[in-house]
């Protein structure tokens, strides 16, 4: 028994170690230490034997089988490793196929400069406010001191809609309606569609406008200067030069036309800027005391400023856009870029 | 308004150069908005003597020439015969390139160097023709100047984009005397001295203004024997020069005094005025007029027109009449210099659509002060070019005569406003140079009276804009202001806004942006009912065209057409949305609304080609898709789906309502194939639309979670035989109506048709996964759950399992 188990033993071991493969090596578990196995017929085989006997070839049993079991262990894990490695060897893909998700879709450029002006403003604690695109008169013009048949509206060709109403040729109005609701302090920006009546290359009978309000006491011109300096350098860069020049709006005064360093030629001059190495992008100016009557805010004890850019503009500086057109032909070619 | 950088020097002496001077004015508030150099790129021709002249020896036409050009004498063979010894010409140096890109270069003519040339006044591009080469004056031309110097005709043309606020700067003084203002210098005005002769005016003719609240004041001058001529070159050049053309010498004057002074002025042939008297007056309604232009006007009584005794002679402020005209036999000339409100000139000249340089004046408001300054220096102008006699005195009808107003004005409240610190003298000088009167009173409030011009300046804020624009804007500090901080958090409309526009661009989404106005016809396009509200739009009264003539009260339309147009330019495969507002008139006198809507589209392949996957078509549930997405993401639950009454632009068999509780959310389907081709489509396009406030109302931000079972889940697949006309979600509630607890999730996983299923029928293939949240459940306890949801399924459905 003693050398049929030596004898067993010698010869598992050596088919262990020429196995090579996690199959044979199964396939020799079976065939020893399986239900069937050799092995195990052996250890059946003990209770044949006498009770001094029993103990000690049991023992010899047990120890055959922990050093076959070790064995096969060692050479299968030796064997997984080896088919790991052939399979990192032999595994191959093309990196560069694409890969598979549902095609990327994207916002309009006038969305993405509206939702990056009204962040900005947002970090200087500037609330969003909305208002009606049909509007009344009042609200359009009269209340910003644009009052009947004066040449100051013909800056602005108005649509006309039944009811003595018009389509919004700005988003001032929202300043009014804002001043009506609420008492100073405020700071709002106001983004929204706008229309007027012109078309060609460079106007779009429908646009987008953005309009900042700030009514406190004791605010400045200054301060104004201060706030689109901070703002045009987030949306253009830091140290877009900017330039305030004298101008006329009815509801703000002082008012300001506000250019800035032109972003294509960095203020060199070239086709964009007319050589003049400005770009005017903002209007701007104190609100004008007027505007603060039909409010009914006392003009003595509180000051602010007001301001406006169209968006479409800022969109074709920012992204070299260089025909309106393309804004609003929704050809997915233009849209997918952004 | 256009003005030439010689013309401003006459007025005021600055020191600057063209290019300083238009940013000066620019940062005045007077943008240079173009700059044309007259003149430019004629450097190379110079002022030049002739000190030898001799016969070319191998030519007889040609001559020899020694030319001095004040640095050096040069050799130059010219052809012309007109010049002598000692002349000075025009010589075009080496380099030069003269009109018609002809470019000067030394040569050899007939074996004799050249080096330039002579040239006419042809060649220079200063005349039609010439006999011979140009021969300059000489005296006070100082050798080797550039001739376009030397003749005085380098010049700079200023395009100025005025505001309208600043009538005053509409004139070559006007702009002059804000030059003067902002350097500290002062402005010579033209002179208007007159000399006056003959009977005194009154005896002439008389004037009546029977509408004097529409005009203020009224002045004539009375000229006799007066020759209409062509202009002298000066004054054609000087009005050629800002765009005008000469026409004779009166009404010359009259544009350029006019151009100078900016009080527009009518010159009347005084023998075709019938009655010798002016009647200034309302017109009568309907009343027939024809204007200068020839065109046949019907007036209405708001118009204001000056007559003779019988009859309208000029439309005031706005155009003259034919009837009236001044004509080369012209002899007696009424020359009118007044005041008229701007409204009346801005109703009339709006409503017959005639804008002229004179209605743009008086809309703007002239200065009444200056009627009296412009009539003299034109009528004097008139006596000097067209000679005659003028009548003495001026007519001047001015009843109630303008005081300049008084403004209270606190320098230290333009100190704060601007956010500078300027000395009270500093501000006060500024006003003074801007011509404005100073009176010191009580309390440091200081009385300004701003000069008649300047009509724009009526309120203490208007000195404050002065002070800061004058003073410059560029030197006023940036600051930052201080602010009470407010709560601003972005309204549940604005975020939620936000959130869509974001959850339908990560679903492969492309936003667009359609006009708000739209075709009147698209309603009929999408197949909409006769009495369906989306028919009610609002219309525009003055559209561009009538394409965009009505309020858009859908989106559906400019969404389809970009469809269209999409698919025409050859991109096939498409994902489209767009969130506006609609407009929906309301009754009575009430504001319109305009609700937020969604609408997508979606046609083609569903990932565009892929290498990976089969290349298939999107359908019905690719739209239902992202809107159950979108649901699922801005937490509107329990969204029901159903097939009953949808809109007539849907296939009535591929489309549903969207509910939401009781609100109807929105719809999805496949466009109906007659809509399809209404809009040039020729593929199937999936289309959904929502409504943005029932979204916002349904939509629910707080979640309560359920902890997860920590016990083993077990599932059971059901696959059954249904009709088509059982819907999923009937098979899907009816499984739920079970009510066992242990029901984790009813996942439909297979929906089959084809071989092996009898017409009309679908395979459905359900897997339950069970499980409990006390105890890991056994196979006798599941067992019995799925018998009863299949007996349920049999019994209250009748559908057959497989």
């Amino acid at each position: 028994m003693r050398e049929q188990l030596e004898k067993l033993k010698n010869e598992t071991l050596t088919s262990i170690k020429s196995a090579g493969n996690v199959e044979l090596l199964q396939d020799i578990r079976v065939r020893m230490l399986g239900r069937k196995g050799e092995l195990t017929a052996l250890m059946k085989g003990l209770g044949a034997l006498s009770a001094d006997e029993r103990p000690i070839v049991g023992q010899l049993v047990n120890n055959v089988r922990d050093e076959i079991e070790s064995a096969l262990e060692a050479a299968l894990a030796a064997a997984r490793e080896q088919a790991k490695a052939e399979r990192l060897k032999s595994e191959r893909i093309d990196v560069t196929l694409p890969g598979r998700h549902a095609s990327s879709g994207s916002k309009h450029p006038v969305s993405l400069i509206i939702e990056e002006v009204c962040e900005i403003f947002a970090g200087l604690g500037f609330a969003v406010a909305e208002g009606p695109e049909i509007e009344h008169d009042w609200y359009n013009f009269e209340a910003l001191n644009f009052p009947p048949e004066h040449p100051a509206r013909d800056m602005q060709d108005t649509f006309f809609v039944e009811n003595n109403m018009l389509l919004r040729t700005h988003t001032s109005p929202v300043q009014i309606r804002t001043m009506l609701k609420q008492k100073p302090p405020l700071r709002i920006i106001a983004p929204g569609t706008v229309y007027r009546c012109d078309s060609d290359a460079t106007h779009s009978p429908m646009f987008h406008q953005i309009e900042g309000l700030m009514v406190d006491s004791g605010i400045t011109f200054g301060d104004l200067k201060g706030i689109l300096t901070v703002f045009t350098n987030q949306l253009f860069g830091q140290k877009t030069g900017v330039r305030l020049r004298p101008s006329f709006f009815p509801f703000t005064e002082p008012s300001a036309e506000v250019d800035i360093a032109c972003v294509i030629c960095g203020g060199k001059g070239c086709r964009v800027c007319k050589n003049s190495g400005w770009l005017e992008i903002l209007g701007a100016g104190m609100v004008d005391p007027e505007v603060y009557r039909h409010v009914n805010y006392d003009a003595e004890n509180i000051s602010g400023f007001a301001f406006g850019m169209g968006i479409e503009r800022i969109a074709m500086l920012k992204y070299g856009i260089n025909d309106m057109r393309l804004l609003f032909e929704n050809d997915v070619r233009f849209l997918r870029q952004f | 308004m256009k003005v030439t950088y010689n013309w401003l020097k006459e007025y005021v002496d600055f020191d600057l150069s063209p290019d300083q001077l238009a940013d000066l004015l620019t940062m005045l508030g007077l943008e240079v908005e173009a700059m044309d150099r007259l003149g430019e790129g004629f450097d190379d021709v110079v002022v030049a003597l002739v000190e030898e002249k001799r016969q070319h020896p191998n030519a007889d036409k040609l001559s020899l020439c020694r030319v001095n050009n004040g640095s050096e004498v040069l050799d130059v063979v010219c052809g012309a015969q007109n010049f002598k010894q000692g002349d000075m010409v025009a010589l075009a140096q080496i380099g030069a390139v003269l009109p018609g890109d002809f470019k000067i270069k030394k040569s050899k003519i007939r074996g004799e160097e050249s080096c330039g040339m002579l040239c006419s006044e042809k060649e220079l591009g200063l005349a039609d023709e010439s006999a011979g080469i140009m021969i300059l004056p000489g005296s006070g031309m100082v050798l080797g100047t550039p001739l376009f110097s030397a003749l005085g005709l380098k010049d700079t043309l200023f395009e100025i984009g005025l505001t309208p606020n600043r009538a005053d700067c509409l004139s070559a003084v006007g702009i002059a005397r804000e030059i003067a203002a902002k350097l500290g210098l002062q402005v010579r005005y033209p002179d208007s001295a007159v000399v006056e002769g003959g009977e005194p005016v009154e005896s002439v003719i008389g004037v009546v203004v029977e509408a004097a609240d529409l005009c203020p004041r009224y002045a004539a001058r009375f000229i006799s024997g007066c020759k209409i001529l062509p202009s002298p070159d000066w004054l054609v050049k000087r009005l050629n020069a800002i765009g005008i053309r000469s026409i004779n010498n009166v009404v010359d004057i009259t544009n350029l005094v006019m151009m100078e002074l900016g009080q527009p002025l009518h010159a009347f042939d005084c023998d075709r005025l019938s009655g010798k008297r002016i009647v200034v007056r309302r017109a009568g309604e309907g009343e027939p007029f024809i204007t200068l232009d020839g065109q046949q006007r019907a007036l209405v009584s708001d118009d204001l027109v000056i007559c003779d005794a019988e009859r309208p002679v000029a439309l005031a402020g706005v155009m003259g009449g034919l009837n009236s005209e001044i004509e080369n036999t012209t002899t007696c000339i009424l020359l009118e210099s007044a005041c008229f409100k701007p409204a009346a000139v801005r109703k009339t000249s709006k409503r017959l659509g005639l804008h002229t340089e004179s209605s743009h004046r008086f809309e703007r408001g002239i200065d009444i002060g200056g009627v009296a300054r412009a009539l003299d220096r034109a009528a004097a102008l008139i006596v000097e070019l067209a000679g005659g006699t003028m009548a003495r005195g001026a007519l001047d009808v001015y009843p109630g005569k303008c005081e300049p107003v008084s403004i209270p004005f606190r320098p230290e409240r333009a100190n704060s406003l601007i956010g500078v610190d300027l000395a009270r003298e500093e501000i006060l000088d500024i006003l003074t140079r801007l011509e404005c009167r100073i009176i010191e009173g009580a309390a440091g409030i200081v009385q300004v009276e701003p000069p008649s011009y300047r009509i724009d300046i009526e309120r203490e804020i208007d000195l404050i804009e002065e002070v800061a624009r004058l003073n410059g804007f560029d030197r006023i500090p940036a600051s930052m202001p201080i602010a009470r901080i407010t709560s601003d958090r972005p309204s549940r409309h604005q975020q939620l806004e936000k959130r869509v526009r974001n959850i339908l661009v990560d679903h492969g989404m492309n936003e667009i942006i359609n006009f708000s106005f739209t075709d009147p016809g698209s309603a009929g396009k999408l197949m909409l009912c006769e009495d369906d509200p989306r028919r009610n739009a609002i219309r525009l009264s003055n559209p561009l065209v009538d394409e965009q003539s009505v309020m858009r009260t859908t989106l559906l339309p400019g969404l389809l057409e970009t469809v269209a147009r999409n698919i025409n330019f050859r991109s096939l495969d498409l994902s489209l949305f767009e969130m506006r507002r609609v407009y929906m008139p309301s009754a009575g006198d009430d504001m319109p609304t305009e609700p937020i809507f969604i609408v997508g589209a979606m046609t083609g392949s569903r990932d565009g080609d892929g290498w990976s996957r089969p290349n298939e078509s999107v359908d019905f549930y690719d739209a239902k898709g992202v809107v159950e997405a979108l649901l699922e993401l801005i937490g509107v639950k329990g969204a029901s789906w159903l097939s009953d009454s949808v809109e007539p632009y849907y296939h009535p068999g591929k489309s549903c309502r969207i509910m939401a509780g009781r609100d109807q959310i929105g719809s999805v389907g496949e466009i109906h194939p007659t809509v399809q081709e209404n809009f040039g489509i020729e593929k199937q396009v999936f289309c959904f639309e929502l409504d943005f406030e029932k979204l916002l109302k349904n939509s629910k931000t707080g979640t309560s979670i359920t902890a997860p079972s920590r016990f083993p889940d077990s599932t059971r697949d059901i696959a059954m035989l249904v009709p088509d006309s059982l819907q999923s979600d009937k098979v899907v509630e009816c499984i739920k109506g079970v009510k066992a607890k242990e029901i984790e999730q009813i996942q439909i996983f297979d929906v089959y048709r084809g071989k092996g299923i009898p017409d009309g029928h679908a395979s459905i293939a359900i897997r339950i996964r069970y499980r409990s949240y006390e105890r890991t459940l056994t196979d006798d306890e599941i067992n019995s759950i799925h018998k009863k949801i299949t007996d349920s399924l049999i019994n209250k459905l009748q559908v057959t399992l497989r």
